[in-house]
């Protein structure tokens, strides 16, 4: 990551890119798909607002598909940057970073969910006998290309 | 910028005869969770509420260190705006009316 006068300079190689390329697959798995709203990963993407029931269901009526909406939008957004094959080197507009920003967290957040982290989870030593350790080395992946483009943008 | 965290169409009237107070604001709250990394919840609170780094720093150590932050308030249309908006961006957060 590097910023550039005309925003930010990703690059990322062939595997980087393919591993991306996957984990946006499995995101518009996650919120194309009619999961059941008990299902955790759905409550931790689309929190409630309210805790009265009746305040609750008058948001919802509100904001209705919005949320998911500009979910899927960033999805969008990285999915067309990254192409199809190969490695990407290219440069960010600034409005498109914060879409890469906001997606790569709800990756982070589905991953993270599913495998019901804590914080001690999160500082574990890699152990690779740990079943749980390549989704946990693909969630400290993202963590890290989300801190090395905010550290290039503050 | 480009328009990420649209606004949902707040033109609809709200079906309900609660009296509230109009002036009592509602107060937006920011919960912990153990996945959201720090420098991240401090650049969503500079860019959704134009705070400076020093602010949204204390608020997001409130967040890590308490366990939950008020991070606006105000009428229940702006609370619910700004809960739609840091939940466009992942944050875990919740409204409530202050008492």
């Amino acid at each position: 990551m590097q910023k550039v006068p005309e925003g930010l300079r990703v690059q990322l190689d062939a595997n980087e890119a393919d591993l991306l390329r996957g984990l946006t697959n499995e995101m518009r798995l996650v919120l194309e798909a009619d999961i059941p709203d008990a299902d955790p990963v759905q409550q931790r993407l689309f929190p409630r607002a309210h805790d009265d029931d009746e305040d609750e269901a008058a948001y919802q009526e509100l904001v209705g598909s919005e949320l998911k909406d500009v979910k899927l939008e960033a999805l969008r957004t990285v999915e067309r940057r990254l192409g199809s094959d190969g490695p990407l080197d290219d440069t960010l507009p600034e409005g498109e970073i914060h879409e890469w920003l906001r997606l790569i967290n709800d990756i982070r957040l589905a991953i993270g969910t599913r495998l019901q982290v804590d914080e001690a989870k999160m500082d574990k030593q890699y152990d690779p006998d740990d079943p749980e350790a390549p989704a946990l080395a693909v969630l400290h992946w993202l963590a890290w290309v989300q801190t090395s483009i905010l550290e290039e943008m503050t | 910028m480009t328009q990420t965290t649209v606004a949902p169409d707040r033109t609809e009237e709200r079906d309900t005869d609660e009296v509230v107070d109009p002036d009592k604001p509602w107060l937006v709250i920011v919960w912990n969770d153990p996945i959201n990394l720090m420098s991240y919840v401090t650049w969503v609170f500079q860019k959704l509420f134009g705070y400076s780094l020093q602010k949204a720093t204390k608020l997001m150590l409130e967040v890590h260190n308490e366990g939950r932050s008020v991070v606006s308030s105000g009428p229940r249309e702006k609370a619910e705006l700004d809960c739609f908006r840091l939940h466009a961006h992942g944050l875990w957060a919740t409204i409530t009316r202050s008492d």
